[in-house]
Formats: C-alpha cells, structure tokens, sequence
C-alpha cells in the first residue's frame, strides 16, 4: 500500500470537477504491476470520460496513456521486471503519481524514446499506425484527407502518411494551423472556414475523389466527407469532437459511388497482447527512424490538469499535451 | 427494322407491345449487334410496373447476347461476326440494336449465348461481391443471405470453388437443399433457426468475416451479430425494405465494423472493370465451376407471359428470352 496524489471527478462536468487528491493504492494484484508515472499524455478521450460521454464508475480518475517504472510486480507477470521504464496503455486511471495495470497493457520502452514522448505519443500513434496501416491500407501515390490535421492524432499521421509514401489533403481552422500542418507533412492544408473542401479535393484529384477519408471530427463534416470520396472509397469515422454524426440511409453509400464506412476504435486493433506489442514496435520504429516526430507543445502540472483540460477544449494546445506529475 | 418489345405507359404485363421499331447505324464507337438471346430479371418487372419509373415509351431489359453486325467509326477490339454480351444497358428486349462498343465484352467459345445472356447481372454481381467488394480468401467461413436466389446459387458455387465455406440462409427445406446442391455448407431455414446464434454456433464462437446481404431491413441486426470483430457488411440489396438510417456507433459497438452498400454500376464503370468482370466470370463458368441453369426459354414476342410467370413464381433459376 501507498499513499498518492491522483486527480479524481466525482461527478461528471466541466473541468471544475477534476481535484488533485490523496489516494491508497494497494499492492499489484494478480496479473498488475504498479508504475511510478514520470509523464501522463493528454487525450480527448479524457475529456468524454470526463463529461460522461463514456460510461465510468465514480468516483474515477481520467487518463488513457502515461509512461513511468515499474516500482512492484503483482503474481504471475512473466514478461516485465521491476526498474522497467514503460508505457501504460488504453487506462482508465493514468492520470496519478503512481497507477496499478493490468500488465498485458504495458509496453517495454527502447532507449530511443524518452518518457514525455512515450507519454504524449503512444495512444496517438498507435491510432495512426492502426487507422493507416490496418483499418485502411494506404498504398504509396495515394491522396488522403485527413481532418483535424493539425491535431495530436493528425500531426502524427501526416508524417506517417508522408512516410509511405502518400499525399495528405489536411483540414484545419486557422492559418497557424495550416503551417503546422504543412510542416508535419501536409501537402494540401485546406482551412475549414476558408474554402469549399469537397471542391478543393475534387481539384486536387483530377476531379476522382480521395480513396479514403479519415474523420475525427463527426457530425460538423460527415456530409462533406462522404462527398470528397472517390467511388469505392472508405469513410474512416473514428472521432466525433463535434458531436455524433446523424444517422445515416444506407442507400446514400450506394449514391455516393458504392463507399464504404467503418467506425473503429482501439480496442478492436490491439485486441490481443500480440497485436499490442506489434503496433507499439511500429509506433517505436517510425520515432527512433526519425520519421516521425513527435511535438509537445505545452506541460501542465498534475495540480494543473483542469487547465490542461481548458486548453484542450478550446482548441488552444499544439501537438501534443503532458502532465508532469 | 427491328422487333422491339416497347412500353408506352406503366402497368401490368399487358404493356408489353411487340413493335417494329427502325434502329439507325451504329454512331462513332458503336456497334450494331443482332441478339441471339436477351436476359430476364426481377428489375425489368419494377420498370414495367412503374416502381422504378422510366422515360416513355421505353424498351426494357438489361442485358443480353449476341453477334457484332456492323461497326461504327473509331471502334478498335471488337470485329464483325465476334460473339458478344453486354449487362446494365436497358433496351435489351429487341433483335438488334445499337450500344457503345466499350459496354460489350466478347463471349468465349466456352459459353453459349443463352447462357450469357442468362448470367451477365447476377454473375458479374456474384463476381465483384466475391473477389472486390470483400475480397473473400481460402479458409474463410462466410454467410450469404438468400443462397436459392439467382445470386446467391451462382455465389455459392463461386465461392466454394475458391476454398470458402459458405453459410446462406433460406426461407424453405426445398431451398435449403438447393442451395447445399450448389455448394452452400451450412443452409440456415430463417422461419425456424436463429441466424446469428447458428453462425456463432458453426464458427465457433468467432461469428464470420463478411455478410452479404440483400434482403436489408429483416436481416440487419443479424447480420451485424453475426460477424466477427472488423467484419464487413456487404448490402447489395434489400428485397424485404430499405434498411433504415443508423448512426456510425453502431459499427463501433458491433466491433470496428465496416459497412458497404455497393451497386454493379460502380463496379464495371471502367473499361478495365467490366472486362476484369468478364473475363472472370466468363472463366469460373467456361471451366464448369459454376453453372447457370437457364429452366426456360420463351419467343421474344412471348415477353409478356414471361413477366407474368417470374412474377408468379413460376420459373426457377434463369430465364431467357429469344428473338
């Protein structure tokens, strides 16, 4: 048993909710190990566990990723040592000096990546390395969109697209953002407010369309999105930051030139140890290679992390946010 | 002057008229083409009943077979005298017509023209579904709704020559011995079996890889239950209602889902489709892995007691009509 500071909402809300508190943690149980967090990533996630949008038994304490030591094994973990550094995946509950997980959802950390980086990057990255590689194949001299371009997941996958060999069409809100993006690998940012982005996209394919369109952002773009799709294109809705799509006429997909439309999440992707350890083992090649760089915009203290919160929601962070306990 | 089988307003069977109709020469990148046999399908009863409406006075009929005639300017590929079918260009109930030369593909000697004319729709439709829309792969386990239906046969045979087992569903006994005659593993009768806990039940738990479905509103929830985590969905059709409007987290909660609702026209919208199409389907029919039963024949001038017998229930497998 140990005594921590853990940020925990007792009721679902605003960022008001979130107090930095004193909690025992046991001993590892079966199967867990106890990590000493030196970094805790940021994810919308957090946010809609936050506000309820996902069910969460309370009092909770938010967080998906972090990255720390292992300080004690519980019995029966076989492939981890204590004095290991280590990413925490998929949480609940990252967001404390110290966490007890379940250790099929730790990772080894190589020499290559630092802590801040696994921390602010791993959930992120292995949504890209799933979304591009898995959920839908890009093949090298294809033209993408990806919306929310300048975001945490969307920087990333702009230098991962780039990597194998696509042209990435970008959607961002403001000017700033459409340099950042550009300088992650964007060729096409196209800002939202500004331009006509199914026009813009048939122009930039020859009037064909994009083969796929990765949408984090949900009910504001789905009509335009099915749009920009060449015939047979897949709609990739893996977000929804501006709320859930409306229901849809299944006949539309055979209008829009027989597209298809998947709605995956995580879970699905790294359903098993193995398939765990080979995203994270692409996630860890693409950044010691130099590919892909990760960029941390903005630290907050763990006593800070309602402002973090704040910042995240209204759009003022860049790259990626850490909480440094 | 040609024979044409034309409709001068919605109706019943009796709209069919047999008319003498002139057909022009074929323009630059047409050919002429004299049908030797010409298709029936369930659409071309929609069309005539007005269900699917059209522009009057309209000929029908989707596809069919036959001999290249004369050749318009600019049309490479193709001779006078080739053998020749075409899907998906109305105007088929006729003895000749003109139609651009990249719609058609040449017929090998392997299959005779009836046969063509019987299989270009549901073959090339069992073709995309099968080898692109979801390409399906040796080993794999997957369920096919309507298996006795003119798709679902050519499907189940299609399929099991490419190393799958097939589940399909049925509505009878009769059917269901239909369909296992035609290489479907596991007929699954809808009026008395659970269809999800049946296919969980033969895969052990894991639930399949791909759904093709096309009867749409009865079957939607079953066929999501039945697939297994980042399955896909194919609906190609919905002959018991649309499905109705569904919000994407559906997809997410049955597992990272994938959902398509494709149509023919987009799969053979190339030149370098419709021939893959062809030549595909031309081959898994020419080497006898796939059969296509054409049980009547009637004069094309008989068109109307066609409509009344498919709509009757009357015939089985494939019908044709010949000029």
């Amino acid at each position: 048993m140990t005594r921590v500071k853990a940020i925990r909402f007792h009721e679902h809300g605003g960022s008001d909710v979130l107090k930095l508190e004193d909690i025992t943690l046991p001993d590892p149980g079966p199967g867990e190990a106890r990590v000493r967090n030196t970094a805790i990533g940021l994810n919308f996630y957090d946010v809609y566990e936050r506000k309820g949008l996902y069910s969460i038994e309370l009092p909770a304490t938010p967080g998906t990723e972090s990255a720390g030591v292992i300080e004690a094994l519980g019995e029966g973990v076989m492939d981890l040592e204590v004095g290991d550094r280590v990413a925490a995946l998929t949480g609940p509950g990252n967001y404390a000096e110290a966490i007890n997980v379940d250790a099929g959802q730790l990772v080894r950390l190589p020499p290559g990546i630092d802590d801040r980086t696994a921390a602010a990057c791993m959930t992120k990255a292995m949504t890209v390395e799933y979304l591009l590689e898995r959920c839908f194949q890009i093949r090298r001299g294809q033209t993408i969109l990806f919306h929310a371009a300048a975001g945490g997941v969307g920087l990333i996958a702009c230098q991962w697209a780039t990597t194998l060999g696509a042209r990435v069409i970008g959607t961002v809100s403001t000017q700033a953002k459409a340099d950042l993006a550009r300088q992650n690998g964007c060729d096409v940012p196209v800002i939202m407010a500004q331009e006509d982005l199914v026009e813009r996209v048939r122009q930039e394919t020859g009037g064909k369309g994009v083969p796929v369109v990765y949408d984090s952002i949900g009910k504001d773009s789905f009509d335009a999105s099915l749009d920009c799709l060449a015939r047979r294109g897949t709609m990739v809705s893996f977000g929804q930051s501006s709320g859930e799509p409306e229901p849809f006429r299944p006949l539309l997909l055979a209008q829009k030139g027989s597209i298809y439309i998947t709605r995956p999440g995580m879970w699905d992707y790294a359903a098993t140890r193995g398939e765990l350890l080979a995203s994270a083992e692409r996630v860890f090649s693409m950044i010691a290679s130099g590919k892909v760089k990760i960029t941390i915009g903005q630290t907050f203290g763990l006593d800070e992390t309602a402002a973090a919160h704040d910042a995240l929601e209204n759009r003022q962070t860049v790259g990626s946010t850490v909480i440094l306990p | 002057m040609a024979t044409a089988i034309r409709m001068h307003a919605a109706g019943g069977p009796e709209v069919l008229r047999v008319e003498e109709v002139a057909v022009g020469d074929p323009g630059p990148g047409e050919v002429l083409i004299g049908h030797s046999a010409v298709g029936l399908n369930f659409i071309d009863t929609y069309q005539r009943s007005g269900l699917y409406p059209m522009a009057l006075p309209a000929t029908l009929g989707m596809e069919a077979a036959g001999v290249v005639e004369v050749l318009g300017d600019g049309v490479n590929g193709i001779e006078v005298g080739d053998r020749v079918a075409y899907p998906m260009t109305g105007g088929a109930y006729c003895t000749e017509r003109t139609i651009p030369a990249d719609k058609v593909v040449k017929v090998p000697d392997s299959v005779d023209d009836n046969t063509a004319a019987a299989m270009m729709l549901k073959g090339m439709t069992a073709e995309y579904l099968l080898h692109r829309t979801f390409p399906v792969e040796a080993g794999q386990t997957i369920l096919f709704h309507a298996a006795a239906g003119g798709v679902g046969l050519i499907a189940c045979q299609w399929a099991k020559a490419m190393g799958v087992t097939v589940i399909g569903t049925v509505s009878t006994d009769a059917k269901a011995e239909l369909a296992r005659a035609h290489g479907c593993d596991h007929p699954i009768v809808t009026s008395r079996e659970d269809i999800a806990a049946r296919v969980k039940e033969i895969t052990e738990g894991k639930g399949v890889p791909v759904v093709y479905d096309s009867i749409g509103a009865d079957t939607f929830e079953a066929s999501l239950a039945s697939l297994s985590p980042r399955g896909m969905m194919v609906s190609f059709g919905q002959s018991s209602g649309p499905v109705t409007s569904f919000n994407p987290a559906v997809l997410a909660a049955g597992g990272s889902l994938y959902y398509t609702r494709p149509g023919l026209a987009n799969y053979i919208a190339t030149r370098e489709d419709l021939e893959l199409s062809g030549k595909r389907l031309f081959d898994v029919v020419g080497s006898g892995k796939v059969s296509i039963k054409v049980n009547q024949t009637y004069a094309l001038t008989e068109t109307g007691q066609a409509h009344r017998d498919l709509e009757g229930r009357k015939t089985t497998g494939s019908t044709v009509l010949l000029p």
